[in-house]
């Protein structure tokens, strides 16, 4: 993996339906959109007419949930072709998915199940990336999930585990900065060290959400703003890993497009101030 | 115990996926330790073993259920919340979805509600159904550039005979038992929903400029619009339904169903014979 295939994108936004219109018609000041792969994957009409006008003005960003790479069933090669005829007609900056498993026997649970954190499966799902990678002619960055249940027969940290599977795949990682806070929560770990842990010459984007609180646990829901102690985690992110690519997702409870770029300027100056005082007010680089 | 990744893979899906729920998943399972499910998966007082699985069991339903709902208002409507949800609760056990596209988790509900008890009491439901997941396709079928009049206008008449026209591919055509398109229509409208009647008909569905519409076809139209899905040229189109339909039938009919085709992006043009 070399890091130029991903080039700095600066802060972005999800591109979600009930904003296409508003995107289109204002042009909204965000550096670059990330898209979910699955809701592109038709046959045609407005979804794609809307990203092919987006992609005119924007880099864009697939970002999958359904690639499956921990499944122990056969990588679904349909899949991969049409997620590689997407990738060539609309170029985008890079593709990602998870480091789960969706589903087995050829169905779909259509969520993001963890992966016991064992050799065993660093090997399998390293071997899967690569084949990916092939099969789409590119290098992709798998990210870290929330995850409510994890396994006895775990060898090693959830960090340990993302960190192998990346560097015996040579992918990216893209640093979900609420999933690492999520799961700190629920499986009670340090999210601190969970940051300081991940190799930094691999992390090539960051995910900011919110999540619910159902008070044993927290719950993954991208429907609430990005809490304190998460913007927190990212600054510590920013100071440790320098410019990387920044995106706010929000899926549920869909605010006015607004409220997404007012959160994708926030993160921008989080960014700058955390680097400015890192490194005594000089910042690492000058994102836009 | 230590199980490989393959069954503990389908050990969580089983689980995930127990009609009556992880707890009753688990009894019903044979080759667990002694300790159940707690050998497998971390617990705790705050969160059990168990609690765990059944996050990601809930997180299942109701994440295909709130997708279902979103395409499907007009059933959901006439159902209600309780009976939506225990059509999909069935219909998932039937055909759990194996489709990368949470979109297609609902190709079969028509086919599922057809023999489902939902029919006794909304006989034209599975109808319903197969009218909201056709605009849910249509909405994302394939692209063509529709024939316009004027293009069609500028072909010299006597290429029209053999001209060949075909129709839009994101086009469908359903046969309902049931009116019910005039649910959806008042639906859309905001008036009360009443049950429609019973009158088998074609309805239409197209995309015309990203948007998708439908209206009920009547037995020439819907000949007609066959005759050009099977490739017969346009001239032997015209004459056929003429034919068939005899003295009912005049040119200019057939020259206001044409133009209304075109005027509704309908047709593709395909080529000349």
């Amino acid at each position: 993996m070399n890091r130029l295939d991903f080039p700095y994108l600066g802060f972005g936004v999800g591109l979600r339906r009930p904003h296409f219109g508003h995107v289109l018609s204002e042009h909204p000041g965000v550096d670059w959109f990330e898209v979910v792969t699955e809701n592109f994957m038709v046959k045609g009409g407005r979804p794609l007419q809307v990203l092919e006008k987006v992609r005119e003005d924007y880099p864009i960003v697939l970002h999958g949930v359904s690639m499956s790479l921990g499944s122990i069933d056969p990588l679904n090669t349909l899949y991969l072709s049409r997620l590689r005829d997407l990738a060539r007609r609309f170029e985008p900056a890079w593709i990602s998915d998870h480091l789960c498993w969706t589903g087995v026997g050829g169905k779909n649970l259509h969520d993001l199940l963890p992966l016991p954190y064992t050799e065993e499966a660093v090997t399998w799902v390293a071997r899967r990336i690569r084949q990916v990678q092939e099969r789409i002619e590119r290098p992709i960055l798998i990210e870290n999930v929330s995850s409510y249940m994890s396994f006895v027969h775990s060898t090693m940290t959830e960090w340990e585990f993302l960190s192998a599977v990346a560097e015996e795949a040579d992918c990216g990682i893209l640093l979900d900065i609420n999933n690492v806070y999520v799961s700190a929560f629920n499986h009670g770990f340090e999210p601190e060290r969970y940051i300081e842990s991940v190799p930094a010459s691999r992390v090539m984007q960051y995910h900011l959400a919110g999540h619910s609180d159902h008070d044993a646990y927290l719950l993954d829901t991208h429907d609430h703003p990005v809490c304190p102690a998460v913007w927190s985690l990212y600054e510590r992110a920013a100071r440790r890993f320098g410019p990387v690519s920044a995106l706010i997702e929000w899926d549920d409870n869909i605010p006015e497009f607004a409220t997404l770029e007012v959160t994708s300027n926030e993160a921008r100056e989080r960014y700058k101030s955390a680097v400015q005082k890192s490194i005594g007010g000089e910042a690492l680089c000058n994102p836009a | 115990m230590q199980p490989c990744l393959g069954e503990l893979q389908h050990l969580l899906y089983r689980l995930i996926t127990a009609t009556s729920g992880v707890e009753e998943g688990l009894a019903a399972e044979t080759n667990l330790p002694s300790q159940g499910i707690t050998a497998l998966v971390r617990g705790e007082a705050r969160v059990s073993a168990i609690d765990r699985v059944e996050i990601y069991a809930n997180m299942y339903f109701y994440r295909l259920l709130d997708a279902i709902k979103e395409d499907f208002p007009a059933t959901l409507r006439v159902v209600g919340e309780a009976n939506f949800h225990n059509l999909v609760t069935g219909y998932l056990t039937d055909y759990p979805p194996g489709d990368p596209s949470i979109t297609e988790a609902s190709r079969h509900l028509a086919e599922f509600t057809r023999n489902s008890s939902a029919l006794e009491k909304w006989p034209f439901i599975a109808d319903l159904i197969q009218l909201e997941r056709a605009i849910l396709e249509v909405f994302l079928g394939p692209d063509a550039r529709p024939l316009a009049a004027e293009a069609m206008r500028v072909i010299p008449a006597a290429q029209w005979p053999s001209l060949l026209i075909t129709v839009h591919p994101a086009l469908q055509v359903i046969n309902s038992e049931w009116r019910v398109d005039e649910i959806l229509r008042a639906l859309e409208s905001g008036q009360p929903l009443a049950q429609p009647k019973h009158e088998r008909r074609g309805i239409l569905v197209w995309r015309n400029d990203y948007s998708v519409n439908y209206r009920p076809l009547d037995d020439l139209e819907r000949r007609a619009l066959s005759m050009i899905r099977f490739g017969y040229p346009f001239g032997a189109m015209c004459e056929a339904v003429a034919i068939h339909r005899g003295d009912s039938v005049t040119p200019a009919q057939i020259s206001r169903m044409i133009t209304r085709w075109l005027t509704d992006g309908l047709l593709v043009r395909a080529g000349q014979r």
